[in-house]
């Protein structure tokens, strides 16, 4: 890439990518420039997400690219490989460089690696205000001096500095910028190796500056090195024997002296520009005391769950019979305007999935996830995961993976996807497996509305209790089979702050608007199905088909066959297909209290619904899903006969 | 010389961070965090049950699993220096 300050025509289009550490405010900075102009995908075969926007400015359309959040350039995780490619193939006009101006240090040390990749910079230095709470002052012009870029300090949940940030995202872009990016300097040992090196990998070999492939193949960087090793031997040879100098003259490795080496230059930097006054404790930290601390700790998040779910089950129940109310009121004109015959009832099939999943799921699934949106904002999330950490360890996780498993109680859909945060394949796949355990609002319905209703509160919260046994016992069975060490966790904790509306709201939607696009669709063919089958007149002979596992083995009446097999479809369409085939509501009169709990425990273990199938899919690929899928029917079958036979 | 692992330190006790006994992959997460050889550290609080130790490191607090700071070796304030 050339360098900043050389004069180009104006671009019709610029393209800008967004980078930045996690938690510096870089989706709000994203959400603020493109609004509504986005689009939300994966990067090309990677379960990573790939956000996307435009905008107007200055009359210049610009496209916006958010990249993952990440520390480092350094390819160990998916996330920063996908970063470091985007960088190096798609070749952004600007990268926008998003940095915490209260955590500064840390931040410069991603800044001076954007720096080696050679990309046009413009910082965009966020939460001043922040930092100027905690008594930390920067002084701009020494920052931009120290870079060589545009520094631009912001508040962006304020809206406040992003004319000023695009004015210079437009300068840089067009050549409009007097200074040149510092070249960043390492002590002059490791210059010496990275020279040689660099000498050894020529010009531009991979798509990013030699001096960047030379240091990243110094510390031993395997993803570079695999790329290097494609066309030039030489040079990888070159760096095996220069880091091994260099681990000699230092006693460390090539890979600690250097991002030892990179910390004291933002060190440097840091101290150039900022200072630091003294400050009394901030209410974030006495609140960080309170709920993390001891006893009290596990007592707020205890009680913090419970309210969730208190919340989610009140307003879900109010929306759902508003919601039924209305949509109750119009079903008579659709179905006269749909018609009888064949046709007419299936498109009324259609019609009653759709209704289904806006009245059933939608109105728990939504306050669900605004409050876990809340949560995760607000930071609280982090201390739940620091706390839950020695508890997941027993099933071979660490305390990230409680977030997805308590996302699994709103729908299994988006939690599978939450399991991206999970750093391994192998925590990927253990968590994704616990997370399809976890009954969903759906599953829910079931329970409350079969054993809650008509054998006791205590039963249904028994099954609950049961579900988190099983959970630990197959968590840790499936820990000791997986080949690989389990890693543990490391996680920055933020500091607790106001969540922002704006981040909150576009976090539901991204959670619901995986359940809208993959589970309800799936919802309605489901119901289309159905109908098609019942018209067709195939219910009772699927039914005799099924009884040896349903009569035989889990001891539920014949109709409880085609019933779950329905549930695969979405697991609360169980309830009511029973009791439509049953002809009745009152379902005391079909079974008896041990069927009802054998039935709810085969609902909620024996495959997850056809749109957490899919996810599954994804996610994991089909080998995978396909073991986990198998291994949930057995396990399923396997507690629903052995319960049956106890309870009778 | 004593060096102990990051995970025996208590809440309160600072250190300095001598050298990351682990992998490439967990080492290089630890590097990329700020937690460096020659950095200070702080322990802020230590989770129970053998949960995770959480810690300042420049300007950041980080929160780092009981078998990862195993592998962290550091030099608690007061020892003398090799």
């Amino acid at each position: 890439m050339a360098a900043a300050g050389k004069e180009k025509s104006p671009p019709s289009k610029i393209t800008v990518a967004l980078a930045g550490n996690m938690n510096v405010g870089k989706s709000v900075v994203f959400n603020q420039l493109t609004g509504l102009h986005q689009h939300v995908g994966n990067w090309p075969g990677k379960t990573v997400e790939r956000a996307e926007g435009t905008m107007n400015f200055g009359g210049r359309t610009i496209d916006v690219v958010d990249l993952p959040g990440i520390y480092s350039l350094s390819t160990y995780s998916m996330e920063e490989r996908v970063a470091l490619e985007y960088i190096s193939t798609e070749k952004p006009d600007v990268v926008i460089n998003v940095v915490d101006a209260s955590l500064l240090e840390r931040n410069l040390y991603f800044t001076i690696q954007l720096l080696e990749a050679g990309v046009r910079l413009v910082i965009a230095l966020n939460q001043v205000d922040q930092a100027q709470k905690k008594g930390i002052s920067t002084d701009t012009t020494k920052l931009a001096e120290s870079l060589g870029v545009p520094v631009v300090p912001m508040i962006a949940v304020r809206g406040i500095g992003f004319h000023e940030l695009m004015t210079a995202v437009v300068d840089t872009a067009e050549g409009r910028v007097e200074r040149k990016p510092v070249r960043i300097r390492y002590g002059a040992e490791v210059e010496a190796h990275v020279e040689a090196i660099a000498e050894a990998v020529g010009e531009r070999s991979i798509g990013l500056p030699a001096r960047f492939t030379a240091i990243r193949l110094l510390e031993g960087d395997d993803y570079v090195r695999q790329l290097v090793a494609q066309t030039n031997e030489k040079a990888i040879a070159t760096a095996e024997e220069n880091a091994k100098e260099l681990e000699k003259e230092h006693g460390h490795s090539a890979a600690t002296v250097i991002a030892s080496e990179r910390y004291e230059l933002a060190r440097k930097m840091v101290s150039a520009s900022q200072s630091v006054a003294p400050t009394a404790q901030t209410f974030a930290d006495r609140l960080d005391e309170i709920t993390t601390s001891g006893a009290l700790g596990y007592i707020i998040m205890a009680a913090v769950v419970a309210s969730m779910f208190v919340i989610v089950f009140k307003v879900g129940d109010e929306l759902s019979s508003l919601l039924g109310e209305f949509f109750l009121s119009l079903e008579p004109s659709v179905m006269s305007a749909l018609g009888g015959g064949a046709v007419g009832t299936l498109a009324w099939g259609a019609v009653e999935g759709l209704i289904a999943g806006i009245t059933i799921a939608l109105p728990y699934i939504v306050p669900f996830y605004a409050i876990m949106a809340i949560l995760e904002d607000s930071g609280y999330l982090a201390r739940m995961a620091f706390m839950m950490d020695s508890v997941m360890h027993t099933v071979g996780l660490h305390g990230k993976a409680f977030i997805p498993m308590v996302l699994g109680y709103g729908c299994n859909v988006p939690a599978c996807l939450g399991c991206r945060i999970m750093e391994t394949d192998r925590e990927r796949t253990l968590t994704v497996f616990l997370t399809t355990l976890i009954p969903c609002a759906g599953r829910t319905i079931v329970i409350l509305g079969l054993v809650g209703r008509y054998v006791g509160l205590e039963w249904a919260l028994g099954l609950y209790a049961f579900d988190l046994l099983l959970v630990f016992v197959l968590g840790r069975l499936a820990y000791k089979t997986l080949p690989g060490e389990p890693s543990g966790l490391i996680m920055e904790v933020p500091t607790y702050k106001m969540p922002h509306a704006g981040t909150v709201l576009k976090r539901t939607w991204f959670e619901t608007s995986s359940f809208v696009t993959i589970a309800l669709p799936l919802m309605v063919l489901g119901s289309v199905v159905l109908k098609a089958l019942e018209v067709g007149g195939l219910l009772a002979s699927l039914s005799g088909l099924l009884s040896p596992i349903s009569v035989g083995l889990l001891g539920l009446p014949p109709v409880a066959g085609v019933v779950l097999i329905f549930g695969v479809l979405r697991k609360e369409l169980s309830l009511i297909i029973l009791a439509a085939l049953s002809g009745t509501a009152d379902l005391a009169s079909i079974l008896t209290a041990p069927q009802m709990i054998v039935f709810s425990v085969v609902t909620m273990f024996y495959i997850p619904c056809l749109g957490t199938v899919v996810a599954l899919y994804r996610e994991l690929g089909w080998k995978k899903a396909l073991v986990i899928i198998l291994s949930e029917v057995a396990l399923a079958l396997a507690v629903g006969g052995v319960l049956s036979r106890v309870l009778h | 010389m004593t060096l102990v692992p990051l995970a025996s330190l208590r809440p309160g006790d600072a250190a300095t961070v001598e050298s990351i006994d682990a992998g490439w992959g967990l080492a290089r997460r630890l590097l990329d965090m700020g937690v460096t050889p020659g950095e200070r550290i702080e322990v802020v609080r230590s989770a129970r049950f053998g949960g995770p130790v959480e810690i300042r490191v420049r300007g950041s607090i980080l929160s780092i699993g009981r078998g990862v700071a195993m592998k962290v070796l550091v030099r608690p304030d007061g020892e003398p220096t090799v």
